[in-house]
């Protein structure tokens, strides 16, 4: 593995360029170009905050802020996995005639959508901003946000093993990314996103196994993000289960260090196997 | 390996699954775990060729007989079965031109993402910019995107790229029937200067016209094997002369 980094290294120049040109490529012809991957989550938080508000009558203040921090992250992790999965395929014509790392072309992918993610950060941090020039109870930042760094990079490794993964295995099973889009549909609902993640703690239809089930919810790693993801960048606040309020958690350390132990695993194992399986790409049968 | 020698093969064997027994899908991959009979087909079987510093050699065969193999495998887009490859400097594969271009690029953006696939940095392709656009004759267009562009447009930015990567060994697979007359007189002169400031050239082609002109050896590839290698007129002789070889 040391030499095949030494290559990618070698060949950074490359993936740099590759992702300029990702980047150029997916707005080249439109008007509004990079709005258009904000309107996207923006139109859906909104409709989110629509429906708990008046339709499930849930009463929490700056409800969409909440929503944006977990969609967000979740939102990148989907789009990365699924543009990574053709990565391999779409760039076969290419494979079959030049050299260079193969790992590059599922890291592209990954890096564009992450700096997509970034600048959507960024523009959540103005939307916060906003929220409290127009309601100053709500206090926008909090120190945790210097622990943003930490989870993005766990995000990354996440995101980066699992897209190696998958590219590499949908260039010979194109089915596997049917697979993955239904997972991740599934994972939108496994995630504290249109809900918080007490109320899975709380919840009274789990049988008095809420402890239990809590703890199996966040060996899910995105749900975890999600759950992090949220502390850091809103103030807590009480959740409300049904008719009742119930404090807020603290960010669960131990379950965070899962995460990154599994996202870590996923990174060295997921190059691991692209690297054994890369040479075959262009014997594909 | 000695430092006169710019390119060795050694022994080289490449086989390849045949398509019609692979698994293409999860479920023929499920149906058929074990079960699968694999069929093997051998492009090459133990090919030896040594290529000296500076020298041009040609490969010359009919269709299937491994050519484009070689070339694929000595660029290192296929990794051998068994046998060793060794180069000595820096190779510029030209087995397509313009790899990677993207339509909706300009043809200044796919020069440059071209040029660093190819191995130059993005300095020295913005430094090779204004001789790459010259030598391709589309001081016009080159702000266009190439979907815009013909085939012949095409293939002259391609391969005004892939000369201007300053390589030490020079892969040509039956690239240069680009364009009209006077550019593919271009692109034989540049590769003239190519030989002359001591560039070693592999090329493939079916015109022994060329291979008469520009090769200093000829190497017959047949079934995946070297059948014969020579000076090209004797080579080319004997291989036209084969009743087998003959093109249907």
């Amino acid at each position: 593995m040391k030499a095949e980094l030494k290559e990618l290294w070698r060949f950074r120049e490359l993936l740099f360029a590759m992702v300029e040109r990702e980047l150029r490529i997916r707005y080249k012809n439109s008007a509004l170009g990079f709005f258009w991957s904000l309107l996207n989550p923006l139109i859906t938080v909104l409709v989110m905050t629509v429906v708990f508000k008046y339709v499930m009558n849930n009463d929490t203040p700056n409800f969409s802020a909440y929503i944006l921090a977990a969609y967000l992250p979740y939102l990148f992790f989907q789009l990365t996995l699924l543009d990574a999965s053709q990565s391999v395929l779409v760039a076969l014509p290419v494979v079959k005639k030049v050299y260079f790392p193969r790992e590059i072309l599922p890291l592209a992918s990954v890096f564009s959508n992450f700096i997509h993610f970034l600048l959507a950060i960024l523009v959540f941090f103005a939307y916060l901003l906003v929220v409290y020039l127009l309601d100053p109870r709500i206090s926008p930042f909090s120190w945790t946000i210097l622990l943003l760094p930490a989870l993005l990079l766990i995000n990354f490794a996440l995101a980066a093993g699992l897209s190696l993964i998958v590219s590499a295995l949908n260039t010979f099973y194109e089915d596997v990314k049917y697979i993955v889009s239904v997972l991740l549909y599934l994972l939108f609902f496994l995630s504290p996103i249109m809900y918080f993640s007490e109320t899975v703690l709380y919840s009274g239809g789990l049988g008095g196994r809420n402890q239990l089930i809590y703890f199996l919810y966040h060996l899910n790693p995105v749900a975890m993000l999600c759950t992090a993801y949220r502390k850091v960048l809103v103030p807590p606040q009480p959740v409300q289960v049904g008719e009742n309020f119930y404090p807020a958690l603290p960010l669960d350390w131990g379950l965070l260090g899962i995460t990154a132990a599994m996202s870590l695993a996923a990174l060295i194992g997921g190059y691991a196997m692209f690297n054994r399986m890369k040479w075959r790409f262009v014997e594909r049968p | 390996m000695a430092n006169d020698i710019a390119l060795s093969v050694d022994g080289l064997r490449k086989q390849f699954l045949l398509s019609h027994s692979g698994a293409a899908s999860l479920k023929t991959a499920l149906l058929w775990w074990r079960r699968r009979k694999l069929e093997h087909f051998v492009a090459l079987d133990g090919v030896n060729l040594q290529v000296g510093r500076g020298e041009c050699v040609a490969l010359v065969g009919r269709n299937g007989a491994g050519k484009s193999t070689l070339l694929s495998l000595i660029s290192r887009i296929y990794r051998p079965t068994s046998g060793s490859i060794a180069v000595n400097g820096r190779i510029a594969p030209l087995l397509e031109l313009g790899a990677g271009f993207h339509p909706d690029l300009t043809g200044v953006e796919n020069v440059v993402f071209n040029g660093i696939i190819l191995g130059l940095t993005r300095k020295q392709v913005q430094a090779r910019m204004a001789d790459i656009v010259r030598f391709a004759e589309l001081e016009h267009h080159i702000d266009s995107p190439v979907r815009t562009y013909s085939s012949g447009m095409l293939a002259r930015l391609g391969f005004a790229v892939a000369v201007h990567v300053d390589a030490d060994i020079l892969i040509v697979d039956e690239v240069l029937a680009v364009g009209d007359f006077a550019f593919e007189q271009k692109c034989y002169a540049r590769i003239e200067d190519f030989r002359r400031s001591g560039g070693t050239i592999l090329f493939v082609s079916h015109n022994m016209e060329s291979v008469r002109q520009i090769a200093d050896r000829c190497v017959w590839l047949r079934g995946g094997k070297v059948e014969m290698e020579g000076a090209p007129e004797s080579v080319i002789t004997a291989y036209q002369g084969d009743r087998s070889e003959v093109d249907l």
